[in-house]
């Protein structure tokens, strides 16, 4: 008798320890889900400061408004997210509302709100996984009145809704899950999508382009795509390396590149690619725009004198060294501003992989604008498919918003004395 | 095509003449001008073997890379490379080297010398602009590690480059304060 009791004992541990054993499995998988997609959302890109521990925040973000700086979402209980339940971790993914009161909609809560149930519980799971790292956050510089939250509020009661993603029954699984990946995780429309005076994104023109911090987010609607030449295989390289035929990353989207879309898996980023190519065939490939310079050509002693160096006579760049300027998407697009704004900033070098760096560009803000208008107009005349209509006036605009902006020279290796 | 350019270099005037458009500078000063001093190095712009100084008319001095410049840039402008720094007798022989120079040399600063026209450029660039602005003692290391920072050796890990201009630095009246 004592015996059957001791097996039943025995009995009911075993099934006990194999539950739990099996939950724990189960929560790993979640957590290494999770992992994935914080990466898909870059993540780390905004709650890192430079040098600092991952994810434990601090970094300063610049809005007309002042100053936002990223909070420590490690799981420590006092300065990070330790404290939140699952309900309001999807609180503040899903409608900027977390233990401070409403969040500024620099945390994309506006795309994380298509996230599926299920995302969310798994990014959840790997948040609380994480080293907790005791960090404070810093206090945001936000100028009255929009230091106070409850503003945000009426702003959230406006523009931000809790919506969740639907799929486009019309489509196949591989563009649905671009579009998610584009849209939710990815979040690329807040830099994408343009702004309306009240920073709302403006979905009448989604994905059309948006100058924030001094550059272009590039209009990336599939009809520009196409129209600038790019292929899935050019797309995804420029998504892998960070460089491809059409040119180089710059700015911010290097970050992007970095952190999250070089390591995003084949199948979404096939996904990614036909989303936004609006096409689950092959895009077919257009030839490389490389017609002979117009030597007699006002900006032709310019290009000589000043690129030639290292983008090369006929405009075919260095491999590895300075990106080609035949059918570069920077040049090759109707919007001026990217032209201007790299020869005005210049752009550090940028370390794409182990093996692969792009040198340094200088600023070139000594040119005057007539001569930058006629720089700009030549190569779009040789190398792009634009009307060579760029004028002093245009360059001029942009030169005054990006001094202002004390943004002229920042990304420059030259040196004077 | 072509362009016909004048300069000014080591204090001589140099052209009218004529540069192809695919003549970089520093070919034009190997070719032309027979000043052969100024190395290429990597050819790209990042080791700044090849820099020459360009005078600005409004007395700053800018340090340029003669490899990824084209000739035409330097169009009317007032240019210095190594072959201009010493001091040379009546015979067009090397009577005195520069303070940088000599430097250098009393540091065994440079091994096979293919950095060293590049390094003297732009301290000389340095040192010509403190005796404008003088700076404080304590800001000498840091001031060197700025202005040398882009000019890439690769035999004696810079330490002796440093070294001797900021020794030269501290020990020329005038430079700090």
């Amino acid at each position: 008798m004592k015996n059957i009791k001791t097996l039943f004992v025995w009995l009911a541990f075993l099934l006990l320890a194999a539950q739990f054993s099996q939950a724990q499995t189960a929560s790993q998988e979640q957590i290494e889900k999770g992992k994935y997609l914080a990466v898909a959302g870059d993540c780390i890109a905004c709650h890192t400061a430079p040098e600092g521990m991952p994810f434990a925040g601090g970094l300063p973000m610049h809005t007309p408004f002042g100053v936002l700086y990223s909070t420590n979402i490690t799981p420590d209980k006092n300065t990070g997210i330790g404290k939140y339940s699952y309900e309001l971790f999807r609180q503040t993914m899903h409608e900027g509302k977390g233990s401070a009161g409403h969040l500024y909609p620099a945390m994309p809560y506006t795309s994380y709100t298509l996230l599926t149930e299920e995302d969310t519980q798994a990014l959840y799971a790997y948040f609380m996984s994480l080293p907790a790292v005791m960090q404070v956050n810093r206090d945001n510089e936000i100028a009255f009145p929009f230091n106070l939250r409850f503003g945000l509020g009426f702003w959230k009661a406006l523009f931000a809704e809790d919506t969740s993603f639907e799929k486009d029954p019309d489509k196949s699984v591989n563009w649905n899950r671009g579009n998610y990946l584009v849209n939710a995780l990815g979040h690329c429309g807040e830099c994408h999508t343009p702004r309306n005076f009240t920073m709302e994104l403006d979905l009448t023109r989604p994905m059309q382009g948006n100058v924030i911090a001094g550059f272009e987010a590039s209009d990336i609607t599939p009809g520009r795509l196409i129209a600038q030449g790019w292929t899935k295989p050019e797309l995804a390289s420029l998504f892998k390396n960070g460089y491809s035929d059409k040119g180089t990353v710059f700015g911010e989207m290097s970050m992007v590149v970095y952190h999250s879309l070089s390591r995003l898996n084949e199948s979404d980023m096939n996904a990614v690619t036909s989303y936004l190519l609006d096409s689950d065939k092959p895009v077919e490939a257009k030839p490389i725009i490389a017609r002979t310079p117009d030597k007699k050509a006002a900006g032709h002693n310019t290009y000589v004198n000043m690129c030639s160096g290292c983008h090369g006579l006929e405009g075919q760049g260095k491999p590895k060294i300075a990106p080609a300027m035949q059918s570069n998407a920077t040049i090759n697009r109707p919007s001026l501003y990217n032209s201007v704004a790299v020869l005005l900033r210049g752009i550090p070098s940028q370390k794409y992989n182990a093996t692969t760096a792009f040198y340094a560009m200088d600023s070139f803000e000594e040119l005057s604008n007539q001569e930058m208008a006629d720089l700009i107009n030549y190569m779009r005349k040789a190398w792009t498919d634009e009307s060579p209509n760029v004028t002093a006036d245009q360059v001029s605009r942009i030169r005054d918003e990006l001094e202002g902006d004390g943004l002229i020279g920042v990304g420059s290796g030259h040196a004077e004395f | 095509m072509s362009q016909t350019i004048n300069m000014n270099i080591n204090g001589q005037q140099i052209g009218p003449v004529e540069v192809s458009d695919h003549t970089m500078m520093i070919e034009f000063l190997h070719e032309k001008l027979n000043l052969t001093g100024t190395k290429f190095g990597c050819g790209a712009g990042v080791c700044h073997a090849c820099v020459v100084l360009v005078d600005n008319e409004d007395g700053t001095t800018s340090v340029e890379r003669s490899c990824i410049s084209g000739a035409g840039y330097f169009d009317g402008k007032k240019v210095r490379t190594v072959e201009g720094h010493a001091k040379t007798n009546e015979q067009g022989e090397v009577s005195e080297l520069s303070p940088v120079q000599q430097a250098f040399l009393e540091h065994y600063s440079f091994q096979c010398g293919w950095c060293t026209s590049g390094f003297v450029n732009t301290a000389t660039a340095l040192v010509e602009k403190l005796a404008k602005n003088p700076i404080n003692k304590d800001q000498v290391e840091k001031t060197v590690e700025d202005a040398l920072q882009d000019n890439i050796c690769r035999c004696t890990g810079y330490v002796k480059y440093y070294q001797a201009v900021k020794e030269l630095i501290l020990k020329t009246p005038g430079l700090t304060v």
